[in-house]
């Protein structure tokens, strides 16, 4: 069934972009989950890839070194992710803000320092010859897959405890929340997914490297979940498409800016946050200078109807914030 | 009121936008019909970081490739247009493989010089493999490249060689006995130390320490006491120009007194200007020599700092090689992927800048070594 659609899938795409396509599914299930835990749980977490890694090492040896098949493979290397979760969780998920941060950070390095080292998985040479099973359709499952059991979650009873925790902790506990415990289990869920994705990007690219899971990558995915909006299951997928396939756009539709193209990526970032400080779907309420100048110009129509005339309204101060469009 | 005005101020200016994109497209769509009447055109991939920390090799790789096509072009020699697609991998997996696809699918190469680094090259290799296209990488020296399959081919001497002839010219030459190893944990210096130590053993000579380093460290004084105390004659430094320079200062520093070797990590003139007078009379193994009094090698070079303003490195001159021995194939054969294949696998002695050059069995291209010295702050060669 899966090899049949993907035969149908192969027919119409271009092989160049069934890849993008294919990375684009891939970094949607990473930005989902790490939104779990930045987004809803609010715990900057600056180690992602490293789940990532360990999903993709445990994948690329079960099939390397021991003989296992591709979804074998795959679901062990989320729960091995998971594990490495719980793990990593328990003693630093009591850390909060720039503590919590500089923890995960470290957790990220030691990953990839630990593959560096390890014979195993090949050290600096990396791991080779892992069979390309990863397609199209199998992506688009764990996608959709990925997408329901987090939004069923965040939608349960849990999905509210952690974003109480997330708005304000002391409370959540107040109200009777095991926060550690919520917390390390959304650690740990974000860990399976991201594993399973790591996986998946085993099985695509063939060839592993500890240089594709460091410190850069993390970024990257946080700024697909910030990019996005925090908090917005949706704007991770969005967060994670744009961001991927920007680089590749602009590659074929303007190779003569593709050399500087990480100087559009960054500003294009640094124009959402200005714009909308939230991410394009995020749902705090911090304004951004978009909402401001709505804001602005509802409230200046508004001056203008009630006016004598159209010029007395457009020179008229406008009303600072959303305190001018309430009453309108 | 406001917001569809809005809307149409964009729209307005989205549809001048694509006004002006498809005049630029039908301009570009006639000037290269024109140009195709004339001479069939044949396209020649480069794949490689042209931005991000390796920037510097991706861009001699692309200088180099770049050159040897313009003058085949000018030339008048060819019955082929040939086309350069650069494509950016910013030293990326994910960018390396996406960047492949491209060249394959959508531009429709014949032949790719690529990519630069090992682990781009681990990745993009087999997709070239897989599709029939092929491949010469001008740099990526790590041991697996030569086993991606058939249509892989690699005009670099590896890391293997490299090390195994400083090895036998330190002891058969120079004389050395005691040797102390201090590389850096990436591929390259793992495979350069491996590949040392068997070296020293082989002619019989000892490796008395070998201590390690990470990407990007500055302080090196614990491996070098470690290194001192086993009175070493020589250190080999498996590791780049820049982590080279350091070390080499902290052992004057150290008053370590041994003679410093290393690969062509330390080829750059970015070594003697760090290290100043601590890696003089160092010693290191280099595929090309841009001093060098070789007639080819010297018309190579006074082309390139003509059309760079600067002196070509080893990864411009194995990539303008490597796209040489490519357009030569397509002129003898025509712009079939197979055909182009068969005719570097079988190239003889071609004459190179780098030296005379001709490929194995396994696709490695085996050509002459330079052993290079570092004296009075220049480069000068020792063998």
């Amino acid at each position: 069934m899966i090899d049949w659609l993907d035969g149908v899938l192969r027919g119409f795409i271009n092989p160049y972009y069934y890849g993008i396509l294919v990375t684009i599914g891939i970094n949607i299930i990473l930005a989902l989950s790490l939104n779990l835990v930045t987004g809803f749980t609010g715990q900057l977490h600056l180690g992602h890839a490293a789940f990532m890694a360990i999903g993709a090492y445990t994948a690329g040896l079960l099939s390397t070194k021991a003989g296992f098949g591709f979804a074998g493979a795959v679901i062990v290397a989320g729960l091995v992710a998971a594990v490495a979760g719980v793990i990593v969780g328990l003693p630093t998920l009591r850390l909060r803000g720039d503590y919590l941060a500089i923890a995960t950070l470290g957790f990220g390095e030691i990953v990839r320092i630990t593959l560096l080292n390890l014979d195993i998985t090949g050290g600096p040479f990396g791991l080779r010859g892992i069979p390309r099973q990863t397609n199209l359709p199998i992506v688009i499952l764990a996608v959709l897959f990925s997408f329901l059991v987090l939004r069923s979650l965040v939608n349960s009873r849990m999905g509210r405890a952690l974003i109480a925790i997330r708005e304000d902790e002391v409370a959540a506990q107040t109200m009777g929340i095991d926060t550690t415990r919520l917390k390390v289990t959304s650690f740990t869920v974000a860990a399976f997914f991201a594993g399973i994705a790591g996986a998946l990007f085993a099985y695509w690219f063939r060839y592993l490297n500890p240089s594709s899971f460091g410190f850069m990558v993390s970024i990257e995915l946080l700024a697909m979940v910030v990019f996005g909006g925090l908090g917005n299951l949706l704007g991770s997928v969005l967060g994670a498409g744009v961001m991927t396939y920007l680089p590749e756009f602009l590659r074929t539709v303007a190779p003569a800016i593709a050399e500087r193209r990480l100087v559009f990526y960054g500003a294009l970032l640094v124009i959402v946050m200005i714009l909308r400080p939230n991410g394009l779907l995020g749902t705090s309420s911090e304004q951004g200078w978009l909402e401001i100048w709505l804001a602005r110009r509802r409230s200046q129509g508004a001056a203008g109807r009630v006016g004598s005339g159209p010029g007395a309204g457009s020179e008229a101060p406008p009303a600072t914030g959303g305190a001018g469009h309430g009453p309108a | 009121m406001s917001s569809s005005r809005v809307g149409r101020l964009l729209f307005g200016s989205c549809r001048l936008f694509g006004a002006g994109l498809l005049a630029v497209l039908a301009a570009v769509l006639v000037l290269g019909g024109g140009l195709a009447l004339a001479q069939q055109t044949v396209v020649i991939g480069m794949l490689g970081p042209l931005s991000g920390d390796y920037a510097t090799y991706g861009t001699s790789v692309a200088n180099g490739v770049e050159l040897a096509i313009n003058e085949a072009n000018a030339s008048g020699n060819y019955s082929y247009r040939f086309v350069l697609q650069k494509e950016d991998t910013r030293g990326d997996q994910v960018q390396a493989l996406n960047a492949m696809n491209k060249l394959i699918e959508l531009d429709r190469v014949t032949a790719i010089v690529g990519a630069v680094l090992s682990g781009e090259t681990l990745t993009a290799g087999p997709i070239a493999q897989d599709a029939g296209v092929p491949m010469i990488t001008p740099s990526a020296t790590a041991p697996a490249v030569s086993e991606i399959g058939d249509y892989e081919f690699r005009n670099v001497i590896t890391d293997d060689v490299q090390a195994a002839q400083m090895a036998e010219y330190a002891i058969n030459s120079l004389g050395l006995r005691r040797f102390a190893i201090l590389h850096a944990n990436n591929d390259y210096g793992v495979a350069l130390r491996r590949a040392f130590e068997a070296g020293v053993q082989a002619n019989g000579g000892q490796v008395v320490a070998v201590e390690s380093y990470l990407d990007g460290d500055s302080n090196f004084s614990a491996q070098l006491t470690n290194i001192a105390r086993q009175n070493p004659e020589a250190l080999y430094i498996g590791g780049y120009y820049t982590e080279a320079a350091k070390i080499a200062q902290q052992a004057a520093l150290q008053g370590l007194n041994v003679r410093l070797m290393g690969a062509d990590g330390f080829d750059s003139p970015e070594l003697i200007s760090l290290g100043g007078a601590a890696v003089e009379g160092a010693l290191f193994t280099s595929g090309f020599y841009n001093a060098t009094e070789d007639p080819l090698a010297a018309e190579f070079v006074r082309k390139y700092e003509a059309a760079y303003g600067m002196k070509p490195d080893m990864f411009a001159a194995n990539a303008y090689d490597s796209a040489r021995i490519i357009l030569e194939a397509i002129q003898a054969v025509g712009p079939n992927r197979a055909a182009v294949r068969d005719w570097i696998a079988n190239v003889q002695d071609f004459p190179g800048v780098t030296g005379v050059t001709t490929f194995a069995d396994n696709g490695d291209a085996v050509k002459p070594l330079y052993i290079l010295r570092v004296e009075n702050g220049q480069f000068t060669q020792e063998r």
